[in-house]
């Protein structure tokens, strides 16, 4: 695939994000341990981030963040993508009450809100990650769902899935060369966007202290540890703001359509 | 305005990025005669029509003269060149039920014209475009959507738009494409009286038809270049060049009639067949019968339900009375089909030799099977390696027929199948498929919206009431059934 200009900048920001989490270890700071008497160092020294309220070396603690936060959004997305897409396919070629059912179970879903959703999900173990990438994936393959459901339906309304019928073709044969192509590149997009509204979701949930708790790094609850200190250390709360924002961005810049 | 009438172009050159891609085209076109373009797709025709308006895809460059009205066209800037859309040149579109805006009624569709291009206040383009509705036939339209009207209807509504917007000169870019003979004269009688009202008029076709019932002048198109020009009719009638004389003889009405076949073992067979679509019954009643090696057409207007009475045959949808049954020696994979847009009809991401390597798997097909069709339907072995989109309509549609051949199949629906190719296309689409199932003893179901076509190929024609234009009068059309031998 050509890549796009716009395309590549994603690409680029996604890549300096994973790389900075993997790379971010061979600093060798351990980002939970504490020393009060670093507490809110500025950028510089054995600390080329600085350090948090507690003295832990920021540099560790945001890799770590990133890490925890690109691992998670990639599974939720993906445990949203797989089963959404392969139920839209279902759905489209069986018809009838499975369609129906289907279709009446992603209504019932979407009609909830999907924080509440997840916040629901996550209270039956507070702290615990497994609910909130329950939650998560609970709430975001209805889009998948609907996306491959509808192009899928459209798709197998066309002649040329009447004309592979005539000729013998079965179900398998009309999924991987006629409804597969057409839903693959919708699904790709629609991930990078879900692993977008991850990473914010996770972020968003951690800071009201849902899910991700002190001390673990998170870049969430990194900034409402971090909130009091913004007159001290305002390039401290700023930054996981960033890595946020950069990792969004470079994942809905990578999911942008190209418009020929 | 006191200078010259008249569109004038001389030595009209468009060059791309591949090289010049029209050259040396001049002409006069004078208010109230036609001027006609005939030509095959990709000759030049449309790009000719696109550098009058100024309009020419990104990367193409037109050099030569175009005058308009005394004004040279080509030095101005596009902004200007714009400005003279609608006020000046209009454009009908090709597809206009496509190019009307679907979520509004069709009268304010004009009166906006009116109202916002020559600042009308509302009322009075109210009664303007009645008066023009009037005019062309289309009173107790202007409250309906495009897709409540029929197509010749929606060629009317558009055709009263760019009357409204009052340009002198009008641009038609095959304005009778899938439109049936009925429709295709009207369309054409508007054509001719818009140059009777003393409009200039430029049509692009490929239909002879067409070119003879505008009359004025015709200039035909080859490859980029002018290859004759004259007067209408008796550049028809005695056409100079080859490739003219090869395209008025490819017209259906001019073809030899297909060798009668006589008809074996029953293949489909329907009796009392009745349907309905959207409350309005297309047919009831029916019988039909086709038989083994036979050639049997179904004729109609558009709309009047031909299409779905050879899908009903073929079991592709259900009847709502009556009954339809195979032979007993029809085997599951009997009943084939051709698409009328044969791009729809084949998976796009998929180079056609793959597609054709798997069906033969599929069936367990000896391989050689296409290699030995491709030189039988003049197709080179080099496209199998493209997509559908890659290759011509022609070629496309050659290569379903490939694709059911290797089937085998006993009864053959050909669904308008060749009306979206050029007529030199079609006559040899159609002399492929006739020659095809003549070798096989295959039976041929054809639809046609052309009366001339069915009567040269089929043994039987099976005429269908006409409820084309009707659409949303709601005519009844009456279940006629005309078994015809020829």
């Amino acid at each position: 695939m050509r890549l796009s200009r716009k395309r590549l900048a994603g690409g680029l920001m996604l890549a300096a994000v994973a790389a900075f989490a993997l790379l971010g270890p061979l600093h060798g700071a351990d980002p939970l341990r504490q020393n009060l008497s670093d507490a809110l160092l500025p950028p510089g020294g054995a600390h080329p981030l600085g350090t948090d309220h507690l003295g832990r070396d920021l540099l560790a603690r945001l890799a770590a963040g990133a890490r925890l936060s690109f691992g998670f959004a990639l599974l939720a997305a993906l445990a949203a993508a797989v089963p959404g897409t392969l139920l839209g396919l279902l759905a489209a070629l069986s018809g009838g009450w499975t369609e129906r059912l289907l279709l009446g179970l992603a209504d019932a879903v979407q009609a909830l809100p999907a924080l509440l959703l997840v916040v629901l999900v996550t209270a039956f173990a507070p702290g615990a990650f497994l609910p909130l990438y329950l939650g998560l994936a609970l709430a975001l393959w209805v889009e998948f769902f609907r996306i491959s459901r509808n192009t899928a339906a459209g798709v197998l309304a066309r002649p040329q899935v009447e004309a592979a019928r005539l000729l013998g073709f079965g179900r398998w044969h009309i999924l991987r060369r006629h409804l597969w192509p057409e839903v693959a590149p919708l699904a790709a997009t629609l991930f990078a966007f879900a692993a977008g509204t991850a990473v914010t979701t996770i972020a968003a949930l951690a800071f009201i202290g849902v899910a991700a708790r002190p001390p673990v790094p998170e870049w969430g609850s990194m900034m409402t540890e971090l909130l009091p200190y913004h007159a001290e250390a305002p390039l401290a709360l700023l930054l996981p703001g960033m890595l946020i924002f950069l990792t969004v961005l470079g994942l809905h810049l990578l999911a942008g359509r190209e418009r020929a | 305005m006191t200078a010259p009438m008249g569109l004038i172009v001389e030595d009209l050159r468009i060059t791309g990025p591949e090289g010049v891609l029209m050259r040396g085209a001049g002409f006069t076109l004078r208010p109230g005669e036609p001027l006609v373009l005939l030509g095959e797709t990709g000759s030049g025709k449309s790009l000719l029509a696109q550098a009058v308006m100024g309009a020419l895809p990104p990367g193409l460059r037109a050099e030569g003269r175009i005058v308009l009205a005394g004004r040279d066209l080509l030095p101005l800037p596009p902004r200007e060149r714009r400005a003279l859309w609608g006020r000046c040149i209009a454009m009908l579109p090709q597809e206009p039920w496509a190019a009307l805006d679907p979520a509004m009624r069709a009268a304010p569709q004009v009166e906006e014209v009116d109202r916002l291009v020559h600042g009308r206040p509302a009322a009075e383009a109210r009664r303007r475009t009645a008066a023009r509705f009037r005019h062309l036939g289309l009173e107790g339209a202007g409250g309906r959507y495009p897709f409540q009207l029929s197509g010749g209807m929606n060629q009317r509504v558009a055709l009263a738009a760019t009357e409204a917007a009052g340009a002198d000169l009008l641009i038609a870019d095959e304005p009778t494409k899938g439109l049936d003979a009925d429709l295709r004269d009207t369309a054409g009688r508007l054509l001719r009286g818009e140059a009777e009202a003393g409009r200039m008029l430029l049509v692009i076709t490929h239909d002879v038809a067409l070119a003879r019932l505008l009359g004025g002048r015709a200039m035909v198109m080859l490859a980029g270049e002018v290859i004759e020009e004259g007067p209408l009719p008796d550049l028809l009638e005695a056409p100079r060049h080859d490739y003219t004389r090869r395209l008025v003889g490819a017209e259906p009405s001019r073809w030899a009639p297909w060798p009668r076949r006589a008809a074996g073992r029953m293949v489909v067979e329907a009796r009392g067949l009745g349907k309905r679509l959207g409350g309005r019954e297309l047919f009831g009643g029916l019988d039909l019968t086709v038989g083994e090696g036979e050639v049997v057409a179904i004729a109609g207007r558009s709309g009047c339900g031909k299409t779905t009475l050879g899908n009903l045959l073929l079991g592709l949808a259900r009847p709502d009375a009556g009954m339809v049954r195979q032979g007993g020696q029809v085997g599951p994979l009997g009943l084939q089909k051709l698409y009328q847009d044969p791009l729809a009809a084949f998976a796009p991401s998929q180079p056609l030799g793959q597609g054709l390597a798997e069906l033969c798997r599929r069936h367990g097909l000896a391989a050689g099977g296409v290699a030995a069709l491709l030189p039988r339907l003049r197709l080179a072995p080099a496209l199998l390696a493209r997509r559908p989109s890659e290759v011509s309509g022609g070629e496309l549609q050659r290569f379903g027929l490939l694709r059911a051949l290797l089937l085998e199949p006993a009864l053959l629906f050909a669904d308008e199948a060749t009306s979206r190719l050029d007529p030199l296309m079609q006559q040899e689409v159609m002399a492929l498929l006739g020659e095809a199932a003549a070798e096989r003893g295959t039976a041929l179901l054809v639809v046609t919206h052309e009366a001339a076509l069915a009567e040269k190929v089929a043994g039987r024609v099976v005429r269908l009431g006409a409820g084309g234009e009707a659409g949303a009068e709601g005519a009844r059309p009456a279940p006629e059934l005309a078994g015809q031998g020829i």
